[in-house]
């Protein structure tokens, strides 16, 4: 949460008879832009504008709270307007104090953070547009920052849509504000890189249509797949699981899961309580599937002799974050508490972004598996002159110590079997650990819980 | 009986016959009310007194801005305008323009907001009521500090006698004030004989200088405000005999998304289960809830810790949701409502 903070910090903004916002402080400016106004255009914040208007109709001054909200945060505001000695023609001042911003927290509505590091997890790239489709922020795979010279331009200026789903077909979709599914598109210049499209609507708090959220799947020219991954996500899609079987497999997986878990939150009406409960069986066993085919296509990837991984400039602590970030749903059901390095902390290292979080997620994911509910699982970092390491520790019932060279085998359970793990994780995770220049190692002995370190190469 | 007499009762006679068409408007709202919710004699009493007081206000302010900073020369408006001779209440009371819903629903409020601190100084001294406004003087946070002490400043200002509704001009919300001035500056316009226009204008500059800032209200929402996003004062359980009334309410309005004249109005209603179930969604924990309800229940009720335990919270949340959907919404969902039920029964 930030906050303006200073008693005599308010944040200003001048708006004229017609509801011009003449002038306003950085911070107003900024919020104005988010939610769709221009420099010099109408003040765009609806709850700052109606009291704007408020308080000419009245030809009174108000203090009142207010409320804005962008994509990223909720901003709580308390507000002054100050109209110019009677005379409703004359400029109206505003005068806000106690700026604060808090993220969303809407428990279905992922966090943007959040949302984007999924998608950087399966090698998609991420477009924000504004209600005009107009681009107000783009990541894509493989760009090391935000493409910025996008920003402000239509979508339509930056991708050619191409068949099968045609241009009308989208912009009807826009206008009706449904989602966009499965659009196929090609950049206009550069690379001319073809992606297929998956647009949700965002509705702000007041209910107003505020733009698009795509997530962005490159494809290849010749086969309309997965052309456009870095170099290691190439090599993935190169192989007969990845390029082929895995897709075929993830759509339907995906619809079996997003259709069984409609029924169980039974939010297209009343059902009956086991049904609702078979539903959840068959989304649970759908997730189970869905990450067997991962794990299969990460698996026939890493054996491939050509394997190679990116080497970014990674920071540990914040991959930590980010890893139980994507797991608190999962470690809130079983009121397991992820106990994290402080926010402030870094720990550089060498690696690949997304192999590493895989690996992590992969970590904190068995930890919460089999560890009891209510525990807490540690992460911590340290370093040393040649590698960075970051550990994940459980309170389960740990490894015996005859068995810990065997979990990081193919297909081994240690016996174990129902509880939605398929025996590959620790291996690709292993290996790709070594892909990396680093290790992954365990330590534990049977009663007293498992600790996993990662180590990779410090950064040269 | 003399002569005098003789033409008071003529008079009386007059205006009786006058208003008699009217008695069965009031018997019948009398007989068949359309909601459970009970009015005593006090609240009537407090609530005309209110007005009164609020209108005489108004119509000093007027006419002091009109005599003393636009020079207009008029014996009457002089005179009302040093307090004495206030005629504009008279004239408005029989005229409807009082009426409003807007204005009556204030005049609602302020009544029970009055019946709850006559409740509260019942269980907590007066003494100890105002000592609870200098808890957040020495706030870690000089924000929360200065609207603390904004709110010790506005309180200091408008309370009034113990049992009676202070009225001040300065406490009331813009709008309720614009409602109000534009009859009485219609009304002081009649009274006085005086162009509209130059009346209009001092109401204008009276209402520019009205500052909605300074109110309890508004200092009790702006601090409520900071204190619940403050992680040492935000987990603390609000409570009347803790945060005094004002931000009692405001700070619960704050948690549950409710306006402050929402929960007074729900402890007005039989069993005051309307804010049992606004304090069971905002997740009060019984011993919490169950004090808060005795510190403003006024009829001896007993909320038992099982009945607000098994109040289910997920559909509290649901109703107080509902209730905090814009009024005009809320009406419209009734009155369809009705019509289909209507329908059906046809």
């Amino acid at each position: 949460m930030t906050t303006a903070g200073k008693l005599a910090d308010p944040v200003r903004g001048k708006v004229d008879a017609d509801g011009i916002l003449l002038s306003a402080d950085p911070r107003l400016m900024r919020l104005h832009l988010r939610s769709g106004g221009a420099e010099g255009g109408p003040l765009a914040v609806p709850e700052l504008a109606e009291l704007c208007r408020l308080s000419r109709r009245l030809g009174m001054n108000l203090s009142r709270p207010a409320q804005a909200s962008d994509d990223e945060c909720r901003i709580d505001m308390w507000v002054e307007t100050r109209l110019a000695a009677a005379d409703k023609d004359q400029q109206l001042e505003l005068e806000i104090m106690d700026w604060k911003e808090r993220p969303h927290e809407e428990p279905d509505q992922m966090d943007p953070a959040r949302a984007r590091d999924f998608d950087r997890l399966e090698g998609r790239g991420v477009i924000r547009t504004d209600a005009a489709l107009r681009i107000i922020a783009r990541q894509m795979p493989g760009d090391a920052a935000q493409a910025s010279d996008a920003i402000g331009q239509s979508l339509l200026d930056i991708y050619d849509v191409i068949p099968p789903s045609g241009h009308t077909r989208l912009i009807e979709a826009v206008a009706e504000r449904q989602p966009v599914r499965n659009q196929r598109v090609r950049e206009k210049s550069g690379s001319q890189q073809l992606y297929l499209l998956q647009g949700q609507p965002l509705i702000d708090k007041v209910g107003v249509f505020a733009g698009y959220r795509f997530s962005a799947t490159p494809e290849s020219p010749e086969t309309g797949d997965q052309a456009g991954k870095p170099v290691a996500s190439k090599l993935i899609s190169d192989s007969l699981f990845g390029f082929q079987l895995g897709p075929a497999l993830r759509q339907p997986l995906g619809k079996i899961i997003a259709n069984a878990e409609t029924i169980s939150s039974k939010l297209e009406g009343p059902l009956r309580g086991d049904y609702a409960s078979y539903a959840k069986d068959i989304a649970s066993a759908g997730r189970h599937l869905l990450e067997l085919v991962n794990d299969l296509s990460d698996l026939e990837a890493i054996e491939r002799p050509e394997f190679t991984v990116a080497a970014d400039d990674i920071d540990l602590v914040d991959l930590a974050h980010r890893a139980a970030g994507l797991l608190a749903v999962k470690a809130s059901d079983h009121q397991i508490r992820i106990d994290l390095p402080k926010e402030g902390e870094t720990l550089p290292a060498r690696g690949e972004f997304r192999r590493s979080l895989q690996i992590l997620v992969n970590l904190i994911g068995n930890a919460i598996r089999y560890s009891p509910d209510g525990s807490v699982i540690k992460l911590r970092v340290s370093k040393d002159q040649e590698f960075a390491r970051i550990s994940v520790s459980d309170q389960g019932d740990g490894i015996a110590p005859e068995d810990q060279d065997r979990i990081f085998q193919k297909f081994e359970r240690l016996g174990r079997s129902g509880d939605g793990g398929s025996g590959l994780g620790l291996f690709i995770s292993r290996r790709l650990a070594g892909a990396m220049g680093g290790s992954l190692t365990v330590a534990s002995a049977a009663g007293k819980g498992s600790t996993f370190t990662l180590a990779l190469p410090n950064p040269e | 009986m003399n002569e005098t007499m003789n033409n008071d009762i003529i008079r009386h006679a007059s205006a009786m016959a006058g208003k008699a068409s009217f008695i069965a408007d009031d018997f019948a709202q009398a007989l068949f009310p359309r909601t459970d919710v009970s009015f005593n004699d006090r609240m009537r009493s407090n609530a005309r007194q209110y007005l009164r007081a609020t209108i005489g206000q108004i119509e000093q302010r007027i006419c002091r801005i009109a005599t003393d900073e636009m020079g207009v020369s008029h014996e009457t408006l002089a005179k009302i305008g040093q307090g004495s001779g206030g005629q504009s209440f008279r004239l408005l009371e029989n005229s409807g323009l009082l009426k409003t819903t807007e204005i009556v629903q204030h005049l609602f409020v302020k009544a029970q907001q009055g019946e709850l601190a006559a409740r509260l100084l019942q269980k907590i001294s007066q003494q100890d009521l105002e000592a609870t406004l200098t808890r957040h003087l020495d706030h870690a946070d000089p924000v929360v500090a200065e609207a603390a002490m904004g709110l010790l400043v506005a309180q200091s200002k408008s309370t009034g006698a113990a049992g009676e509704i202070s009225a001040s001009l300065a406490d009331l919300p813009a709008e309720i004030a614009f409602a109000l001035a534009w009859p009485v500056t219609a009304a002081l316009a009649r009274l006085s004989g005086l162009p509209g226009s130059q009346l209009q204008q001092a109401t204008e500059r009276m209402l520019a200088a009205h500052d909605e800032s300074a109110s309890v209200a508004r200092k009790s929402d702006r601090l409520a405000r900071l204190l619940e996003q403050t992680a040492e004062t935000g987990d603390a359980i609000p409570h009347p005999m803790k945060d005094g009334l004002s931000l009692f309410i405001a700070r619960l309005a704050r948690r549950s998304g409710l306006t402050s004249d929402q929960i007074i109005g729900f402890t007005a209603e039989p069993n005051m289960v309307r804010f049992v179930v606004a304090i069971r969604a905002a997740d009060f924990p019984t011993q919490d809830a169950l004090s808060v309800f005795a510190a403003l229940d006024g009829d001896d009720h007993i909320l038992t810790a099982a009945t607000y335990g098994e109040t289910d919270q997920d559909r509290c949340l649901a109703l107080v949701s509902s209730w905090a959907a814009p009024g005009a919404y809320q009406n419209a969902e009734r009155i369809l409502a009705d019509d289909s039920l209507g329908d059906q029964g046809k």
